[in-house]
């Protein structure tokens, strides 16, 4: 793990180490302290030397000013260093988070993630900083200060050699314990912020239904459940300051009595004692710090586990990956051979031998009942998902052998549910081309039915949708939406269900539209409405995940019951024809 | 830093529910510092008795030792105890903070959540206060603990050498000084912080919620350099806020430095001269004291830079607490049981945006048991109606009258509780089916709920789930189709038994064939029950006993569906534009 963490500190390789260089430099100037301290009792009161005195106490001036300059380009390095590093985990952790398959956003979730990419980097850039600042810097002054010890008695100094591995054992013992402890907080507090998330998309509902109160106790109880949680993890990581205090202070204890007997023997002086003791009480400041620092680093080493576990999260999911076949000539735009498909996790395939062909310029309906497939087709063509069993090929390739991006660069998707990002309405239709000129965009919107949304604004184009569209209407976001998969002329459009939120007369001018547009795109309208997909050159009739019926809507009505069903559900015979 | 007074108030009124916790804490503090300050005393007692060669009391030290190895092991028990007081204490203030910030999410106006990023919000309830708990809670606690170190430090040393303890007292408030420098300066810069932590999180709860539009369109990149954009931000402010608080250590330890010196020169003159009669060991004491007496100044100071970072998380989290909300209700007034379902739009007009008028002067009446069908091009205000009828938004003027009596003579829970709603924008909460369909209705038994599924055609799908009813569904009930979820919301709604019922686009996902098995359902749930229906598709309202077809916020026609195809008026066109 911490290997992983190094990498990503390259960059800041010299921040890295002078950070911490510059920070021994300074605990080296402190340990010199004792030493200091020692000659003044042994030589300047002892023989009474008032200029001895001044002299050594003009040392510790200068060695505080020194370590005061070194302490100070440290925390800058050390500053730099930590947050340039958060920083590039951040953008690492993101740009991986761009490139999850479907079906690992389902499970980690939104809140997850995005607890990931915020707090979680936050405890890390706070862990690397006072690593770098302290984590070397407390053992050096423990050896340090033993090393000295030894310097001034090695007689006595044996105490010091037998107090430090147990310390050791300590820290490092209770690090571990309490590891697993900080993990199950952060679950509970993943959960907390989803029910917070979904209590602000859900507002309406919750208060349509009245239940504002069960959800404050839903959220109570998780918030319970978080401080419990919390509180245990920092019971158990609050052991290492009292059971360093005991070790240290037992060992303090058997120094000055190993020491006493050596002033008594007349191997070392009074000052030297001093000394002795004042290193010993040196570790102790310096455990305390330490033990701190370790409950900052356990969380820290907690929360980057969990940033890691995202980005290390399989690659190999329906992506990019190497080299890839370029596409064919084929006519066949796309081909389902026998294809089922079962969404990870669920128990049933979602659609089950599925065959058809679309040739280059046909318009393919696609209709069925709720939950009938329908969309797991759309999902399969432009490989969000891979099929189960089967095959799926485009222009003669099989879509595994092909690039997602490239698929998808060719394709124009208008999905159930619209989502618009922040910006101005022609940056989101601009999402289908980059370099689109004003002129394209007017006539994207237009095909798409909407130019009075823009006529209606102010700022025209260039009006703010605000987060997710929110500026909008449903209908009028639905209407960029399509604009926006317009405007890139996709050798495939995928329609699926996008008109459910327009009038029929908008719906109807918008088919108009489709068909007369330039260009030899193979169109799929996944509809519930007859209406829409009517003039299709091929309709699929879908039930169960299958495939009922399949041909001209002529021919379905001769032949297919469920189409037929399907059709006079919405347009009562006698009627149909007003 | 008025404003920073303000914050702390705040928070000290959270602290105060947990006053016993407190007084705890300071005890502990109490008894923690004390027996630290008396090892030294008793480590400078036994050094005064290892004179030098031949002059030591080895049984006096002995004697020494053991109070030493047992004041030890009790400073070690005080210290655990104090930091469990300390835990409890700051864990609990942070989920106290944490509810009502929470509760405080239900009592926002609905326009303020429509108009405010998810993800501001988000950060606020969850990492500021993870901040706060860490930074100003902990600090308090630290700082409880210092400032006792401080009294009783000093209280020793005056009772050893007033003149040293002089010298230390007049030297040591440079910390202060150094630490209240740095903190006002960097106030500023950790309030810049977190407002770029926040631009951070809209954008990743923006670009991760709609991950599969921007994957279909290739935009990875694009979001990648705009987050790179926000994140370089972030890094230039956290650098400066982190790199000027940290200041702050090194220059109270150079204090401290000082205050050594100082201490071992005066006291070395001291003894040489004879003045005070102060032994060496003595001296030891005192400099190990000089060392406690300043490390809570430098914990102070450590804990000041940490609290400024903490403070301007907790400014969020409070003003996010006293925002604007709904107004207080009084009980309400009417009886809900008699409630008889007439509904008067009157002289009603409003507006989303001042500029621009949506709404203006509607009036509408709905009988008792009448289904109002609200038909209209998308935008026409079919969906404002609604949320004016379920208070989400209050009217600019005019009224809307249930049984005669003004709508906001009900609370808001009483008037909602009168009402079925089905969105288009189907919502269900993380959870098993079976507590979403619930959620309407909790006391309703299993075999209600199963049956309300299958009135709403929603039990042969539910079956196929891989663990039918309690399947988990995942936030916004990923997994599931659009229409699958309306299904379920219609389902949950067939289980509330309403007095009226408002559908808005509630069936625009589901097929027509699966909607007309469905209708059946809506039909006996609807008889006797006034009822809204907003629908793009014109064949399910033709039976509504009063059909208003609405063009930018008027009312263009009323009538039911064959006198307003006679007409052969707004409607019509309107109608028939569906078979074209």
């Amino acid at each position: 793990m911490l290997i992983k963490l190094i990498r990503y500190m390259r960059g800041y390789g010299k921040e890295s180490v002078l950070g911490p260089l510059f920070k021994l430099l300074e605990a080296t100037f402190e340990l010199f302290v004792p030493l200091v301290i020692a000659s003044m009792i042994d030589k300047g009161i002892r023989l009474e030397n008032t200029a001895h005195i001044w002299k050594m106490g003009g040392v510790l001036l200068l060695l505080g000013v020194v370590g005061l300059a070194f302490s100070i380009t440290a925390q800058y390095f050390a500053a730099r260093a930590a947050v340039g590093t958060s920083a590039e985990i951040r953008r690492t952790l993101f740009e991986r988070t761009t490139r999850l398959s479907a079906q690992q956003l389902d499970k980690n979730g939104v809140a997850g993630l995005t607890q990931r990419l915020t707090g979680d980097v936050d405890q890390v850039q706070n862990g690397i900083n006072l690593t770098l600042r302290l984590l070397l810097r407390s053992p050096f002054v423990v050896f340090g200060a033993m090393v000295m010890a030894f310097f001034v008695d090695a007689g006595s100094a044996w105490i010091f050699a037998v107090a430090i591995p147990i310390l050791g054992a300590v820290v490092f013992g209770v690090m571990a314990w309490s590891l697993p402890l900080f993990k199950r907080a952060q679950k509970a507090m993943d959960l907390a912020m989803g029910i917070t998330r979904e209590n602000l998309t859900g507002a309406r509902v919750i208060r349509a239904f009245g239940r504002e109160n069960e959800e404050n106790e839903r959220f109570t109880n998780q918030a319970e459940a978080l401080s419990d949680r919390k509180r245990r993890a920092g019971h158990v990581s609050a052991l290492t300051g009292p059971l360093t205090c005991v070790v240290v202070n037992l060992a303090l204890a058997a120094l000055i009595y190993t020491g006493a007997l050596r002033v008594e023997g007349g191997v070392i002086s009074q000052g030297e004692l001093v000394a002795l003791v004042n290193y010993m009480s040196q570790i102790l400041v310096e455990l305390i710090k330490f033990a701190n620092l370790i409950v900052s680093i356990t969380k820290a080493m907690a929360c980057f586990n969990r940033v890691q576990s995202v980005i290390e999260l399989d690659e190999n999911a329906p992506g990019d990956e190497n080299g890839r076949v370029s596409f064919g000539e084929s006519d066949t735009v796309v081909k389902f051979e026998s294809v089922t498909f079962t969404y990870p996790g669920a128990g049933a395939p979602s659609i089950k031998d599925v065959s058809f062909e679309a040739k280059k310029g046909e318009t393919v309906g696609i209709v069925g009942p709720t939950g009938s497939g329908k969309s797991t087709i759309a999902q399969l063509i432009t490989r969000f998902y891979d099929a189960t069993e089967g095959k799926i090929s485009m222009y003669g390739k099989d879509v595994t052998a092909l690039s997602s991006k490239d698929i998808r660069r060719r394709t124009g998707v208008v999905e159930q549910k619209t989502l618009l990002f922040s910006g101005t309405i022609s940056e989101n239709i601009r999402w289908g081309k980059t370099d689109a000129d004003e002129g394209e965009i007017t006539s994207a919107l237009q095909n798409a039915q909407g130019l009075d949304i823009v006529k209606a604004k102010a700022e025209g184009l260039e009006a703010p949708v605000g987060q997710g569209g929110r500026a909008l209407s449903g209908g009028q976001r639905q209407r960029v939406a399509i604009a926006r998969a317009l405007i890139r002329k996709p050798e495939i459009l995928i329609l699926d269900d996008s008109a459910s939120a327009l009038d029929f007369a908008t719906d109807a001018r918008l088919r108009a539209a489709i068909r007369n547009m330039q260009g030899e795109s193979t169109v799929f309208i996944i509809s519930q409405r007859a209406s829409s997909v009517r003039h299709a050159d091929k309709i699929l009739v879908m039930e169960e995940g299958c495939v009922k019926a399949m041909g001209t809507h002529d021919q379905l009505m001769d032949e297919s019951d469920l189409y037929r069903e399907i059709y006079f559900s919405q347009f009562p015979e006698g009627e149909a024809y007003v | 830093m008025f404003k920073n007074m303000k914050t702390l108030k705040t928070l000290l009124k959270y602290l105060g529910k947990a006053r016993y916790l407190v007084a705890l804490s300071l005890l502990f503090a109490l008894v923690t510092v004390a027996l630290t300050l008396y090892i030294p005393v008793l480590t400078g007692q036994a050094v005064d008795l290892a004179l030098g060669k031949g002059d030591v009391d080895i049984s006096g030290i002995g004697f020494i030792l053991i109070k030493i190895s047992a004041c030890a092991i009790l400073l070690a028990l005080f210290q655990w105890l104090l930091s469990v007081v300390n835990n409890r204490l700051s864990f609990d203030t942070a989920r106290d903070v944490r509810i009502a910030a929470f509760k405080k999410i239900g009592r926002l106006k609905v326009k303020t959540i429509d108009s405010r990023p998810v993800g501001d919000t988000l950060s606020r309830v969850i990492t500021d206060i993870d901040h706060l708990s860490d930074g100003v809670l902990m600090g308090l606690t630290q700082v409880f603990t210092g400032v006792i170190t401080i009294v009783a430090t000093l209280v020793f040393m005056v009772s050893m050498n007033g003149w040293i303890a002089l010298a230390v007292v007049i030297v040591t408030p440079l910390s202060f000084v150094v630490s209240g420098f740095v903190a006002r300066r960097t106030y500023s810069m950790f309030r810049a912080q977190a407002g770029e932590r926040s631009e951070i999180t809209r954008i990743v709860d923006e670009t991760i919620g709609g991950m599969r539009t921007v994957q279909a369109f290739s935009r990875e990149k694009d979001m990648v350099e705009s987050f790179d954009a926000a994140n370089e931000r972030l890094k230039k402010c956290s650098l400066r806020a982190i790199f000027f608080s940290s200041i702050t250590n090194p220059s109270t330890r150079f204090v401290n430095s000082v205050v050594y010196a100082l201490v071992a020169v005066c006291g070395s003159l001291m003894s040489v001269f004879g003045v005070g009669a102060l032994s060496i060991g003595d001296l030891t004491c005192f400099l190990s004291y000089a060392s406690q007496y300043t490390k809570p100044f430098n914990e102070i100071s450590s804990v000041v830079a940490e609290f400024q970072n903490a403070l301007a998380c907790a400014a969020r989290v409070f003003e996010f607490i006293d925002g604007e909300e709904l107004e207080k209700e009084d009980a309400g007034q009417a009886d809900l049981t008699k409630v008889e379902g007439r509904v008067e739009f009157k002289n009603l007009s409003f507006s989303y945006d001042p500029k621009k008028p949506l709404i203006e002067n509607l009036n509408l009446t709905a009988l008792p048991g009448q289904k109002i069908a609200i038909v209209g091009p998308t935008g026409c205000g079919k969906t404002t109606l609604i949320n004016l009828l379920m208070r989400f938004y209050e009217p600019d003027e005019g009224e809307i009258l249930i049984d005669g009596i003004s709508a906001t003579d009900y609370t808001r829970s009483d008037l909602r509780s009168l009402f079925g709603m089905v969105l288009q924008d189907t919502w269900l909460r993380a959870g098993t089916v079976m507590e979403n369909i619930k959620y309407a209705n909790p006391v309703a038994t299993d075999d209600m709920a199963i049956e309300a599924a299958k009135q709403a055609r929603a039990h042969g799908f539910i079956t196929r789930l891989p663990n039918g009813y309690d399947t988990v569904l995942t936030e916004d009930g990923g997994g599931l189709s659009q229409g699958q979820k309306q299904l379920l919301c219609i389902a949950r709604v067939m289980l509330r038994d309403p007095k009226m019922l408002i559908l808005d686009e509630a069936t625009s996902s589901i097929d027509t064939r699966t909607e007309m098995r469905i209708q059946d359902a809506f039909a006996r749930l609807m008889a006797g029950r006034t009822s809204f229906v907003v629908a793009h598709r014109l064949s399910t309202i033709r039976t509504a006993d009063k059909i208003v077809a609405m063009k930018d916020g008027k009312i263009m026609e009323i009538g039911t569906h064959e006198e307003l195809i006679k007409k052969n008026g707004f409607y019509h066109d309107l109608y028939m534009s569906q078979y074209r």
